[in-house]
């Protein structure tokens, strides 16, 4: 009878999930190929050094990747107190010995890296909202005081990192943390509730929340002949940028918008502005939808996850991989205004590439551990 | 699905069904993105390819003209001229090595360096930034390379602003001098005030003026759309309608209005390089006004603001920056010195209001006095006998004012003269004030864990000893002698005008305090007092045995002091020997602080001049010179009327 039971343990790469490396792996090389042709003008090499140093990161993210894949996610479960309060300890260490580029705090510099804990605390919140609403049973949906606690774990990085000022990272927070609550649904007359006072809120903010600059991007979004201080001039040339790659684009390294340095931050947030340029619809649907399928892949291993930690964990990180590639993908081609959001993976930036990574790794953890044995 | 073991049962099931939401979503945002690329690469894909082919807009910075510099009757004492620099482009600069020779041979820069510098930057910078190779032109120059740039592609002349300060070195540290913008004011700014965004190369104050008032002398830097062809040469500086793009024209920065006087500047400055026995004067003179306005403003030695807009040489720098007499030095401000005799008409008031003596009181004063078992030199070997308070001052007696000391005690003597600002920042609006020292017996055990010793009553009493002061604090303490008690917080900027000359702000004297008045302490000098001591003063000048009779004007009087400041302490016999013998650096510093008219001043002018031995022939003759060009320009007819008299 034994014998007949006997389950052949399953190896290495048998649990691995491979075709959700594969889309990752698709993704990298695409974001290399781009980032190289950023880095590269047309006759001379310079800004050379980023590409290498965001290949060292992206081994290092793999590195990581593989690490996080084996070690059970329990583990994450247990220590997510513990990896918030360390990150949100970073985040006040920003705000006293931070280095500052372009007039915000954002970075720790560490020697060897610039540590950007803005990005990292977005993790942390992901899975301590994982752990806290896994513990909960919302049959009904989440009530006014079942939001207490969510709202408090959200609000203190929320306030650290608008006081940076790093805003666009601040409302991501805020958008990842809503996408986890809505998904494990709330109360109709709270959803109505907080509908309607948000569109209060919104001229109270625009009036007394915003910088004079945030609401000239904003100002200038809407309309971007206005424009004071060439606020819309970005905005303007990004759109040339893609439109002018039509269907199969300038070719690499022969985006003149982007070659000729036309498109500011061309190697970080305006990344897509170069790729849409240079490769066309053609090279910017494919990037999307390889986007789309990592995102489907994502959505199925947190519906097979074996427990409610495992679903939130791969449904929080799954929503901030989804809000950053919107959000920055909606600048470039004029559908939002402009906020410093990186495109993960394919922007230059050693934070963002690491903590993609390392959410990614969680993902595929989940998935390597879908089986019972 | 089959290939997962069915988490149906599993405590996730709660969540089943939601998932179809986040496929939808996801689908939806990507629907979104999709639509909007067929917009923009398909349907408007055609027209836009031909705005980045043919269209290409620029955006290029107009840096604003800084505002100028006006003297009180509105002369111009810094201004902005056009200079020209040439650059090469490496994008457009096909035979580089030919344009590098042709250019080498114009300017006399090695062709080698000037192909590195390109190559340089090209790697550094990219290949559309052009490369500058020599800033300011003369005007052949411009001339020459204006005939071989048809030759050579890339090569371009650009005009530019240029900082000028037509007085060259005369108030170089008040003026201050521009530079280009660190990388580290780039942030420190942009951080600092969120309505400017500083850039690399922006030019800005680095100090005086210059720096203090940055904020209102910078301007906007205006923006212009500049259409580039294919190969991105420029094709047009017209603003191109399309795209809805607009254009700011740079608009000039506040011009300032300050309360200083060209032409007493001028006499100021000259009267400081004057070339007798001692020489040009290495130090500082501050003129002000009665109200506090500063009227002249010297520091020697000096330096050429004019070579920091051309972008100083490294040779310069150095030749600055090592220089024993620090000419980037501010000074009247930054520098503290021993007050000693000028401090005396201070004690003076002391001894009189707290009636240590009256006006009639007759003191013997000899040589030398012995204290404790110290013996106090006086600078004259003989003494100077049995004098009153006036005689004093004239004669600049020593043992008269050790006596005065050892019975005022030096917390009396701190209470009067901080009441004249002496150890106190004026709050003048500069950077880097120092605020002198003014002790009393508590600041010593602060600072020494020491009682004061009686002994240091008498030292102190002459303005040695611990007392420090600056040029500026004496101007206006004399000031405050002359008029009776009224010190008042000195300034510079009377006005600030827009470029279209609107009001924006202006600025009125401010009285710090009158010590004629009783203060919340009960504390004030009798104005007969002040009579007094400013007949000492004036008879400093004007008398028979003054220390500084040589330096009359006929037709008016002035009043003052003589000082002198102790570089090193001597022994006794070295007290007499002659200082002009000793090396530079252990020769006294020489001051000289006086006002006219002596009964109530227009005008009060300190001197001092470092290592110069003695403030009567090292300070009173500047003080004169400056003092008599003050009157030549605003009261000519006093002058005159006495002139023919005698």
């Amino acid at each position: 009878m034994s014998t007949n039971l006997k389950v052949k343990e399953r190896s290495f790469f048998q649990r691995l999930d491979l075709n959700f490396v594969f889309v990752i792996l698709a993704l990298n090389v695409i974001g290399l190929i781009n980032l190289y042709s950023a880095t590269h003008s047309l006759n001379v090499t310079y800004n050379e050094r980023l590409f290498f140093q965001q290949l060292v990161w992206l081994f290092g993210g793999w590195f990581l990747f593989f690490l996080i894949t084996l070690v059970d996610y329990e583990f994450w479960k247990r220590f997510s107190i513990f990896f918030y309060f360390v990150n949100i300890f970073l985040l006040i260490a920003v705000m006293a010995f931070g280095t500052s580029v372009y007039g915000s705090q954002r970075w720790l510099d560490l020697g060897f890296f610039r540590l950007q804990p803005s990005e990292t605390v977005k993790l942390a919140v992901i899975l301590m909202m994982a752990k806290h609403l896994s513990e909960k049973s919302a049959g009904r949906g989440l009530g006014y005081k079942d939001l207490v606690f969510p709202a408090l774990i959200t609000g203190v990085p929320f306030i650290l990192t608008v006081k940076q000022p790093d805003l666009g990272t601040a409302l991501l927070m805020t958008f990842i943390s809503s996408s986890m609550i809505l998904f494990v649904r709330i109360k109709k007359s709270i959803l109505i509730l907080v509908t309607i006072l948000t569109l209060f809120a919104t001229p109270i903010a625009w009036n007394f929340g915003l910088k004079e600059y945030q609401r000239n991007r904003v100002l200038t979004f809407l309309s971007p002949g206005r424009d004071p201080r060439g606020t819309g001039y970005n905005s303007i040339q990004s759109k040339i940028a893609v439109g002018s790659g039509r269907i199969l684009g300038k070719g690499f390294r022969k985006g003149t918008q982007s070659q000729l340095e036309f498109i500011p931050e061309r190697h970080s947030d305006f990344i897509f502005s170069v790729l849409s340029e240079e490769h066309g619809f053609i090279g910017s649907v494919t990037t999307l939808s390889l986007f789309l399928i990592l995102f489907i892949m994502s959505i199925n291993i947190a519906s097979s996850a074996k427990d409610k930690f495992g679903t939130l964990m791969v449904v929080g990180i799954t929503s901030a991989i989804f809000w950053h590639m919107f959000i920055n993908i909606g600048m470039v081609i004029g559908l939002l205004p402009i906020v410093g959001v990186p495109l993960p993976l394919l922007s230059y930036g050693g934070s963002s590439m690491l903590t993609t990574m390392l959410g990614l790794g969680l993902i595929s953890a989940v998935a390597y551990r879908r089986y019972l044995f | 699905m089959s290939k997962y073991i069915s988490n149906t049962d599993s405590e996730a099931k709660e969540y089943r069904g939601r998932f179809k939401f986040l496929y939808f979503c996801v689908m939806l945002a990507s629907f979104t993105i999709l639509t909007r690329l067929w917009y923009l690469q398909i349907i408007q894909g055609h027209e836009l390819r031909d705005y980045s082919e043919k269209n290409r807009v620029k955006e290029t910075k107009i840096d604003a003209p800084r505002g100028f510099f006006l003297d009180r009757n509105g002369e111009i004492l810094v201004q902005n001229l056009p200079g020209f620099s040439v650059t090469i482009s490496p994008q457009y600069s096909t035979k580089l090595e030919e344009t590098a020779k042709a250019v080498s041979e114009v300017l006399n820069i090695p062709a080698d360096s000037i192909i590195k510098s390109v190559k340089v930057s090209k790697y550094k910078n990219g290949p559309f930034r052009p490369v500058p190779i020599k800033e300011n032109l003369d005007l052949t120059e411009v001339f020459k390379l204006k005939l071989i740039r048809m030759n050579h592609p890339g090569l371009n002349i650009q005009q530019n602003i240029l900082r000028n300060y037509p007085l060259k070195e005369n108030g170089a540290q008040l003026f201050g001098y521009v530079g280009e913008i660190s990388k580290n004011q780039i942030q420190l700014l942009n951080t600092k005030f969120s309505d400017t965004q500083f850039e690399q190369g922006d030019i800005i104050g680095k100090s005086g003026l210059e720096e203090v008032w940055e904020r209102k002398v910078h301007g906007e830097p205006g923006i212009t759309f500049v259409e580039v062809d294919a190969r991105g040469r420029e094709a047009t500086t017209d603003t191109p309608s399309f795209l809805g793009l607009k254009a700011y024209k740079a608009k000039p920065g506040n011009n300032l209005v300050l309360t200083i006087d060209k032409d007493i500047q001028i006499a100021a400055y000259q009267a400081m390089q004057r070339d007798d026995k001692i020489g040009p004067r290495i130090g500082s003179l501050v003129a002000i006004k009665n109200n506090g306005e500063i009227l002249a403003w010297v520091n020697s030695p000096s330096f050429d603001p004019n070579e920091f807009s051309k972008g100083i040489s490294n040779e310069i720098w150095e030749k600055l920056i090592n220089d024993p007499f620090k000419p980037l030095r501010n000074k009247i401000i930054q520098d503290h010195y021993a007050p000693g005799s000028t401090f005396k008409p201070l004690i003076a008031l002391a001894a009189l209001q707290e009636k240590v003596i009256t006006p009639s009181t007759i003191v013997f004063a000899p040589g030398f006095i012995k204290f404790g078992r110290r013996l106090y030199h006086d600078h004259s070997k003989q003494g100077h006998g049995n004098i009153n308070v006036i005689q004093a001052i004239e004669r600049s007696s020593n043992v008269f004012f050790y006596k005065m000391g050892i019975s005022l005690g030096i917390d009396k003597m701190f209470q009067y003269a901080s009441a004249f600002g002496i150890g106190n920042k004026t709050e003048i609006n500069l950077f880097n004030e120092v605020p002198g020292l003014m002790p009393n017996s508590e600041w010593k055990k602060r600072q020494y864990g020491e009682e004061w010793q009686p002994g240091e009553n008498l030292s102190n009493a002459i303005g040695q000893g611990f007392v420090l002061t600056t040029p500026l604090q004496m101007a206006l303490a004399f000031n405050a002698i002359g008029t009776d008690g009224k010190l008042f917080k000195p300034f510079i900027v009377k006005k600030i005008m827009d470029h279209k000359e609107n009001m924006i702000s202006e600025y009125s004297p401010h009285l710090v305090r009158d010590i004629s008045l009783p203060d919340e302490n009960g504390f004030f000098i009798d104005k007969k007092n002040f009579k007094v001591v400013k007949e000492g003063m004036r008879l400093v000048v004007n008398g028979e045995r003054g220390t500084a009779r040589w330096y009359q004007i006929p037709g008016v009087e002035i009043a003052g002091k003589t000082g002198t400041a102790q570089v090193r302490s001597f022994s006794a016999e070295q007290i007499y020997d002659k200082c002009h013998e000793r090396p530079i650096e252990e020769r006294h510093h020489g001051w000289f602080v006086g006002f006219a008219p002596a009964d109530y001043p227009e005008i009060t002018v300190a001197v001092l001049a470092e290592h110069a031995c003695a403030g009567s022939s090292g300070g009173a003759p500047i003080v004169k010179d400056v003092i008599k060009a003050y009157f030549e320009k605003y009261h000519p007819e006093k002058l005159k009327e006495k002139k023919k008299k005698t």
